[in-house]
């Protein structure tokens, strides 16, 4: 037998062990769309108002002159998107971006932590070791998968077992296979080493041609953008494989601009921007078939602090871009920035649920039953409806 | 029964056992333990590393050169500055490797590695990380001022030391937080960071959830301002504190890098936290606070869960919890009794392995086993980098994961593997596949990893599937 032959069996053998688990999975349904979706989670909270300011209120210069971007480039409806976003700005013009400035989830209180988990598991006030996605791939339509890019397995995929794989840029030397075929028999009754090693070569397959275009920021294992061109890239290689996944899960990390923040942030929004715009590349013709959503845990304070920064905060910013999207539109009200308008006289008051969000996206992207979302997917959450007309 | 007591004393407790030491811990496994839990176990004497006063006082020299804050009278040309400035990020970087070294080098030779394991879980409690050119330089004298000397003794000292930290105080932003309503603030238009109050209730003491609000944050963020380091900058805003220019730097009153409090950049007042006032001297308001942090029972049980996952499991039973809590309380935080306390539960001394090892645990556990060069072979930094767990550089205040899933996933066991397969190739020759799994994991090694290890169709491999093997990716 050739490594070759070894490889393709040991894949096929792998593959086989996805779909058995993964409940009411049929192999022949599911991918007939094509539609795919990318959410992108922004860790450390984003400065919406910073990113995109809606620069005709009359009140932002008062609270926050110092952090508006003198270049930002203007949209619509009052709003200017921050200048190291020309590619989103154009993708804005062209129909394929929209915006919802003033989001958060059901959370009010500003724990980082705390509100990732609740991001990520969809919950209101307790954490659930099982995330959201991981709750709406158990009740897939038709055979959905996901990928994760990172090194670690984000909540929002945790729980019961899905068709779900994670993946990251190699550095070192790749073991046989014949060792391969020997750990996977030793680990034949071990719950935890057994079915992550088994989707770790699947996924490696399927990403090859990708090696050698790692991450090399020095440091490593940090949280920073110099890793947000790669990851992006990597989600849209694996969504453009023929059978690749629907789903995909980056988390880009580094966004708790507590001082400094106008180069920390001018850095961070030209990553995303160049990441946003080697997805699209890496996505051919898929382009037109996806959206993408990248927003953060929450937003940050309305008032500059007293390092140039700004602290933990409750209304945040919402990206949507994709040739799926219905763009060119900012989603939701204006709350306002007037003190008496802001959440407990410091934070943007949210005017959009994260959660309708992501429920239309997964209703009218990926073909979701409204129901299960309001019961299932998202508990107890019928008042905040999903929201239409995103795609 | 003694043998895997030993075995799991080595490997559980302790970071992993070296050739021999799980046959000496056996004979008294619990003993083996105990006598490790003493202060001068966890230090690392300094060497040639610097103090974080050194740190500090090299910036402060260099500080004019670079540019960082303005050039002195613009005698300095850009150049100058971009070479300055460079410099210091080499030295910075060069430093952090020395000081990365000189950690993976003890925790791979140290007989007292339960201190050691013990030492790391505080300074993973009480996290700063290298995330900028500044930080790189302190993350090491950090550990080793702050963390290693008081981790036997009560945990309001640990808390006061970790906090008021020259390091602590930069990476949670409090050496630029300034009292509001200062002239200070008023002048040089700064003020309040909350950063590190928040980070000190939420992370360190009570645990997020415990029930303070907003206001004791701000509350208790206002009682630390004052609290700074000593340099260049702190003189600058003192002076306009004092009502002077403030544009030109005086010459500091103390050596760069020295915690003082500065009494004109402290927010004047009674504070109320959790419901308690706290008046009296200025300077003592934030000492106090952090004392009855230290020793309420939210911070008890935050502490007491913390190391149960730890120890135990990453869902410890309430019982266990409840057992540490108690201790915690009954000795108002004495460390070392929590340490003999968590020797003394049965349920850590169970044979099945819960605890999935971290990259580090891995990375140091074979570096106990198969010797550092073996482990790491020449690129140290890109190993640990390539596991996702950069060595002083946690992602967040939060510090690393302390629990199997985050670190068990598809992409985590496949870079493992590749290590493993590296590190296969440089163990040294002459030793068999089956004798380094006896020496590492003694009676921890199940029949079906025997077989498959004296199975393996080289050396190479037998150790490759060691190393990966399930026993010995836990503890």
């Amino acid at each position: 037998m050739t490594q070759l032959n070894r490889r393709s069996l040991l894949l096929a053998g792998c593959a086989a062990t996805i779909v058995s688990v993964a409940p009411g999975a049929r192999a022949d349904t599911g991918a007939a769309s094509g539609r795919k979706l990318v959410i992108v989670i922004l860790r450390g909270a984003m400065d919406g108002l910073a990113a995109l300011p809606k620069i005709d209120d009359p009140d932002i210069h008062a609270h926050r002159s110092a952090l508006i971007d003198p270049k930002a480039i203007t949209l619509s409806d009052g709003f200017a998107l921050h200048s190291a976003m020309p590619g989103l700005a154009a993708l804005y013009g062209a129909g394929e971006a929209s915006f919802a400035p003033a989001i958060a989830g059901p959370y009010r209180e500003r724990s980082h932590f705390e509100a990732q988990d609740l991001l990520e598991c969809g919950e209101i006030s307790h954490v659930t070791p099982d995330g959201w996605l991981n709750r709406a791939m158990l009740r897939a339509p038709a055979a959905y998968s996901a990928v994760s890019i990172g090194p670690s397995q984000p909540l929002i995929l945790r729980g019961a077992p899905v068709s779900a794989t994670s993946w990251s840029p190699a550095v070192l030397p790749e073991a046989s296979n014949d060792t391969l075929h020997r750990l996977l028999d030793l680990y034949e009754n071990d719950p935890v080493l057994k079915p992550s090693l088994t989707a770790a070569v699947g996924a490696d397959l399927i990403a090859s041609g990708m090696q050698g275009e790692g991450m090399s920021n020095g440091m490593g294992g940090r949280a920073g953008p110099a890793q947000y061109v790669p990851q992006l890239e990597a989600a849209g290689k694996f969504l453009a494989q023929p059978d690749g996944p629907q789903i995909a899960v980056v988390s880009l990390e580094g966004w708790d601009t507590h001082t400094g923040q106008n180069n920390l942030l001018q850095q961070r929004l030209t990553a995303l921007d160049n990441g946003i715009a080697a997805l699209k590349t890496a996505l051919g013709e898929t382009w037109k078939k996806t959206a993408v959503v990248a927003i953060s845990e929450f937003g940050r304070t309305v008032r500059v602090n007293g390092g140039g920064g700004t602290d933990h905060g409750t209304g945040g910013l919402a990206i949507l871009a994709g040739g799926a999207v219905k763009g060119g539109r900012m989603l939701g009200d204006w709350p306002g920035l007037k003190s008496s308008a802001l959440f407990e006289d410091r934070d943007l008051r949210p005017a959009v649920d994260a959660r309708s969000v992501f429920k239309g996206l997964l209703r009218d992207q990926l073909g979701w039953v409204s129901g299960d979302l309001d019961t299932d997917v998202f508990h107890d959450s019928a008042s905040a409806k999903a929201m239409g007309g995103l795609v | 029964m003694s043998r895997l007591m030993g075995a799991i004393a080595a490997t559980r407790f302790g970071l992993g056992a070296r050739a021999g030491e799980i046959d000496e811990a056996a004979s008294d496994p619990r003993g083996w333990l105990k006598q490790q839990i003493r202060p001068d176990a966890a230090v690392l004497p300094a060497g040639d590393l610097k103090s974080s006063e050194q740190v500090f006082a090299e910036r402060a020299a260099d500080y004019s050169m670079a540019g960082g804050l303005r050039p002195v009278g613009g005698a300095v040309d850009e150049e100058t500055q971009r070479a300055v400035r460079q410099r210091i990020q080499r030295e910075a970087r060069e430093g952090l490797q020395r000081e990365v070294e000189a950690r993976a080098r003890h925790a791979a030779t140290t007989p007292d590695s339960f201190a050691e394991r013990w030492l790391r879980f505080w300074s993973n409690h009480f996290t700063v990380a290298a995330r900028n050119a500044q930080m790189i330089g302190l993350v090491g004298p950090y550990e080793r001022e702050a963390i290693r000397p008081h981790v036997f003794g009560p945990f309001a000292s640990l808390l006061g030391h970790a906090v008021l930290h020259p390091s602590m105080l930069v990476y949670l932003d409090a050496a630029r937080s300034i009292g509001p309503s200062t002239l200070a603030a008023q002048r040089r238009d700064v003020g309040l960071n909350e950063n590190l109050a928040r980070e000190v209730l939420e992370l360190h003491t009570l645990g997020v959830g415990t029930g303070y609000s907003q206001d004791d944050i701000i509350e208790f963020a206002k009682a630390l301002t004052g609290w700074t380091v000593s340099g260049p900058q702190t003189a600058r805003i003192a002076a306009a504190g004092r009502g002077g220019r403030g544009g030109r730097g005086q010459a500091p009153a103390l050596d760069p890098g020295e915690v003082v409090f500065v009494e004109i950049l402290h927010e004047p007042g009674a504070r109320t936290v959790l419901g308690k006032s706290y008046g009296g001297e200025a300077k003592q308001q934030a000492a106090v606070i952090l004392d009855d942090l230290a020793l309420h029972p939210a911070t008890a049980r935050h502490v007491a869960t913390k190391l149960a996952r730890h120890f135990v499991a990453d869902v410890p039973s309430p019982s266990t919890v409840a057992r540490l809590e108690d201790v915690f309380l009954q000795t108002r935080g004495d460390l070392s009794e929590l340490a003999r306390a968590i020797v003394d539960l049965d349920e850590a001394w169970e044979p099945e392995q819960r605890k999935f090892k971290t990259p580090e645990e891995l990375l140091v556990s074979a570096a106990r086993a198969a010797g550092p060069q073996a482990a790491f072979g020449g690129a140290q930094r890109q190993v640990y980098t390539s596991l996702a767990q950069a060595p002083f550089s946690a992602p967040s205040p939060a510090g690393w994961p302390d629990d199997t899933e985050t670190w068990s996933g598809a992409d985590a066991v496949k870079k493992r593997l590749e290590w493993a397969n590296a590190a296969s190739r440089r163990m040294p020759r002459g030793r068999s596949p089956l004798d380094f799994l006896d020496a590492a994991l003694g009676d921890l090694v199940s029949p079906r990893t025997r077989q498959a290890v004296s199975r393996a169709e080289s050396a190479e491999q037998g150790l490759t599937l060691a190393l990966m093997s399930p026993e010995f990716q836990r503890r």
